[in-house]
């Protein structure tokens, strides 16, 4: 073989081996962790490892559409995690335990659905022991109907309930608060000389006072971010996806028995008095803990802080009640 | 206005020059967004986030929207239409065809 | 307007005989051709950043539709990389044919398919597909892996470029539109041609091989089946053989009978203005029908797809002929009047791919520096923002490409006209209304 045909080939192999060689062995040597819509499979992987106090490096890249990314329980900004390009974050964890990763924004009806694990190794100096939920303790039966036996004419008024609960015994306590339905606390002032929207407003105000202005601004975002797809943004249970919910329920009675309360189903009515105001913050806080059983409504028990959880109760009664203004 | 993967709800939209358009964009499946072209005006909204955008509609002619945000596979080809006016330029457009044709078959006349 | 070689110039024409600058366009567009097939099976699956959908669809269709095309005639495939390894092991060498070649089957391809209609059939195919083909990595990567291993199989078997010429879905269409380019192969002088013995630049000789493309360049009158490969250039011994630049559309003055690329005239003019109504329009039904292949819907879409280009364009077409004379064969007329949508066809692809490559192009520019979605940023424009360009600028372009390509084929009309003896009028009246669609569905 003539000697520039040799060189030629030898130049054609190499450069071939080259284009496909380097990409593909620096590919396989990049661990990245695709995000994809839960009906595509969602994370994959989705179970990591770390190490307590090592940084945990990730790349994370979406397969389809917009997708975020947060662990649920620690302190950190969601990232974004976009189609096609690769977000880099960097986590460390001082406590063990298995800690939830979750998609931060809407991506279809399972988007709630697309979650994780970090599994994160090690000692930690102070254990903490778990607490039992308040629902729990109170033997609170949270799939049962709550419905208030009255509901006030008008929108109960914070406000007006400060200048009327001056003198009286009220139990202004947060747990008080936290056990009690406001039915309940409107029957605990049963026997005060006001009228029924006049203790109304009284009990507004005592849900005013277990809150404040900041759990509340800080509850609308998590609402907005994670509950007004379904909930509806003005909290009617009729979000983007409350039709599909319904839908995706009829469709499977057919099949089952039983429980016919747990299919799928429009998701709940904040701004409906008679469900909301029967309803304690420590029930809300058990279904927003535990999750429908079926109901499609997602289990939040590993994702929020339980301060994250209080601010969102006191958002959803302010469907209900007008307080801090 | 709805947003879904992969068109828009109402997709073709009629306007009068002036008007200050005010549209809200609700996702119904994933974030979605939405770019006037010509206007270079957008906005994102995620699913439960209605968002809104807000223009003056000084444009005249017909302008496609398209999504923004990749949302999935047919993503570049989410659009919609937005005429201000009448779509004038289609017409002359048209009309200069239709003149060119004539123009062409005249010019062959006096050959034989 | 006359001739004029380019190839007098002897930079042009050295240039052009040398093997290794044409030997290094090819092995850029190999690795690149290779690249994508890798991006497209291991890269990101979402196709706005992924090198294979950006450089194949965007980058590369922008140059081919817009610059290659119009201006080169078959330009393109005078440095497509596909026929590449096929042809290698053909040759049995990389530069200048060997001393000893190695023995293929080398069969002629069978008669029936010595046509387009394969061509036709396969840019059909792709057509069907598209939406799907467009926008996912891996299909894409699969497609064209498809074309490259179409085109070895089919040099192991069938002497010279058999995928190129009857299989490539691209040439198809390339090589129709070829003729309206301002640039040809042709010989000098027909009497060298009758005297010369052997016809080496058919049948190779030791300074090169016989026409890849199966022509016979002493018989070129027309662009549409020449690859521009050079190689009669090489084989020639009487330098007989020239490059050309000439008046646009100098080819269709001798307007074409072949039925075959006649349909591939409908074809074109049928599927951009599909693509412009469904990819472009506001309707959200279209596009989820063309997207959901395999679905009752996309067998719908295709349906209509095809009763469009086989049925309603070419019937239309007819009924205008019909009322044209009679005395030349309908089959001839209607043959040699298509020939006028090869313009219009042309200026419709120019204007719809502007449409969409202006609206994406910004996606080239992260797909360089990031061209698996790996995270890479090789160029630093890895974070570039999707912004359409030139936006102000696309309805007047569009708008002339349409009015121009109208009158072009109106003039091309009446050429074909007179050949056949009958009036134009009909076919520039047809012109008139597709053109009106187009125009229409784009602006």
């Amino acid at each position: 073989m003539k000697r520039p045909e040799l060189l030629t080939r030898i130049l054609i192999t190499v450069a071939i081996v080259g284009a496909v060689g380097a990409p593909l062995y620096i590919w396989s040597r990049t661990p990245l962790i695709h995000a994809q819509m839960s009906e595509n499979g969602g994370w994959s992987p989705d179970v990591l490892r770390a190490e307590v106090g090592k940084p945990l490096h990730l790349k994370l890249t979406s397969d389809d559409v917009m997708h975020g990314f947060a662990v649920g329980q620690i302190d950190m900004e969601r990232v974004d995690v976009e189609p096609g390009k690769v977000t880099n974050i960097t986590l460390t964890f001082d406590k063990p335990g298995i800690y939830t990763f979750f998609c931060t924004r809407w991506c279809g009806l399972n988007h709630w659905r697309m979650r994780g694990t970090i599994e994160v190794n090690g000692s930690s100096s102070d254990p903490e022991p778990a607490s039992i939920p308040l629902y729990v303790s109170l033997h609170l039966d949270i799939d049962a109907p709550h419905d208030a036996a009255s509901i006030p004419i008008d929108q109960p008024s914070a406000a007006r309930g400060q200048e009327l609960a001056t003198d009286l015994p009220v139990d202004l306590s947060a747990e008080y608060y936290r056990s009690h339905s406001p039915y309940q606390a409107f029957n605990d002032l049963a026997n005060t000389a006001l009228t029924d929207s006049q203790r109304w407003d009284v009990v507004a105000y005592l849900w005013q006072l277990n809150t404040s202005k900041e759990s509340l601004v800080n509850g609308k975002q998590l609402y907005v971010q994670n509950c007004a797809a379904c909930h509806g943004e003005n909290g009617a249970g009729n979000g983007v996806f409350a039709d599909d919910l319904k839908a995706a329920g009829d469709a499977s009675a057919q099949t089952m028995v039983g429980a016919q309360d747990m299919r799928m189903q429009t998701p709940a009515n904040f701004t409906d008095p008679t469900r909301m105001l029967g309803a304690s913050p420590a029930l809300l806080q058990g279904k927003i803990l535990r999750g429908g059983m079926g109901t499609g409504m997602p289990m939040w028990g590993s994702i929020f802080t339980e301060d994250q959880i209080w601010d969102l109760i006191a958002y959803i009664y302010s469907f209900q009640f007008e307080y801090h203004k | 206005m709805d947003a879904q993967q992969f068109a828009y709800s109402p997709s073709e939209l009629k306007v009068n020059p002036g008007d200050i358009i005010t549209i809200q964009l609700v996702s119904t499946d994933v974030v979605h967004g939405l770019y006037v072209d010509g206007y270079d005006v957008s906005v994102e909204a995620d699913p439960g986030q209605t968002a809104t955008l807000t223009f003056i509609a000084d444009k005249l002619g017909s302008f496609r929207f398209r999504c923004n945000v990749t949302c999935g596979a047919m993503h570049p080809f989410m659009i919609g239409r937005i005429t201000v006016g009448t779509n004038n330029w289609l017409f002359r457009s048209i009309g200069l065809a239709a003149l060119a044709v004539v123009g062409v078959v005249i010019s062959i006349k006096p050959k034989a | 307007m006359a001739k004029i070689e380019l190839t007098r110039s002897l930079y042009v024409k050295n240039t052009l005989k040398s093997r290794y600058p044409q030997l290094a366009v090819f092995i850029v567009m190999l690795l690149g051709y290779i690249f994508a097939i890798l991006a497209g099976l291991i890269g990101t699956p979402v196709g706005s950043h992924n090198f294979s959908i950006v450089f194949v669809w965007i980058a590369w269709w922008a140059i081919l539709i817009l610059v290659a095309v119009p201006f080169f005639g078959r330009g393109w495939c005078a440095v497509c990389p596909i026929p590449l390894p096929g042809e290698w092991l053909q040759r049995g060498a990389v530069l200048s044919p060997p001393d000893k070649r190695p023995k293929w089957l080398n069969l002629r391809v069978p008669k029936m398919f010595r046509n387009i209609w394969l061509q036709n059939i396969s840019f059909l195919l792709l057509a069907l597909f598209s939406s799907v083909l467009l926008t996912t990595p891996n299909i894409t990567g699969i497609v064209l892996a498809a074309m490259l291993f179409a085109a070895i199989g089919l040099s192991t078997v069938f002497e010279r470029r058999a995928f190129c010429r009857y299989l490539c879905p691209v040439g198809g269409f390339i090589g129709l539109y070829s003729q309206t380019a301002p640039i040809e192969l042709r010989i000098k002088d027909k009497q060298v041609c009758v005297k010369c013995e052997g016809k080496p630049c058919y049948n190779g000789s030791q300074a090169g091989y016989g026409c890849p493309w199966d022509v016979f360049p002493g018989g070129l009158t027309k662009n549409t089946y020449c690859g521009l490969c050079m190689e009669c250039i090489r084989t020639c011994p009487h330098d007989n053989i020239a490059v050309n630049l000439r008046p646009f559309s100098a080819d269709l003055a001798k307007p074409s009978t072949r039925m075959d690329e006649a349909f591939k005239a409908f074809i074109m003019l049928g599927s951009a203005m599909i693509y412009a109504g469904v990819l472009l329009g506001p309707w959200g039904v279209l596009k989820d029908a063309a997207y959901n292949v395999g679905s009752s819907t996309w067998f719908a879409y295709a349906v209509v797809f095809i009763i469009i280009i086989f049925g309603i364009l070419p019937g239309l077409f007819m009924l205008g002929l019909l009322q044209t004379n009679n005395t030349t064969p309908l089959k001839q007329r209607f043959a040699s009047l298509s020939t006028a949508l090869i313009p219009l066809g042309l200026m419709f692809w120019v204007a719809f791919s502007l449409s969409f490559v202006l609206t994406n192009a910004s996606y080239i520019l992260a797909a360089l520096s990031d061209p698996l979605g790996l995270g890479w940023n090789l160029f630093g424009t890895a974070n570039a923002a999707w912004q359409p360009m030139l936006t102000s600028v696309l309805a007047p372009v569009q708008t002339l490409a349409l009015v121009g390509g109208l009158i072009w084929s109106a003039r091309t009309a009446q050429k074909a006209a007179n050949e056949v003896k009958v009036s134009s009028i009909p076919v520039i009246v047809y012109c008139f209304i597709v053109t009106s669609i187009m125009l229409w569905l784009l602006l």
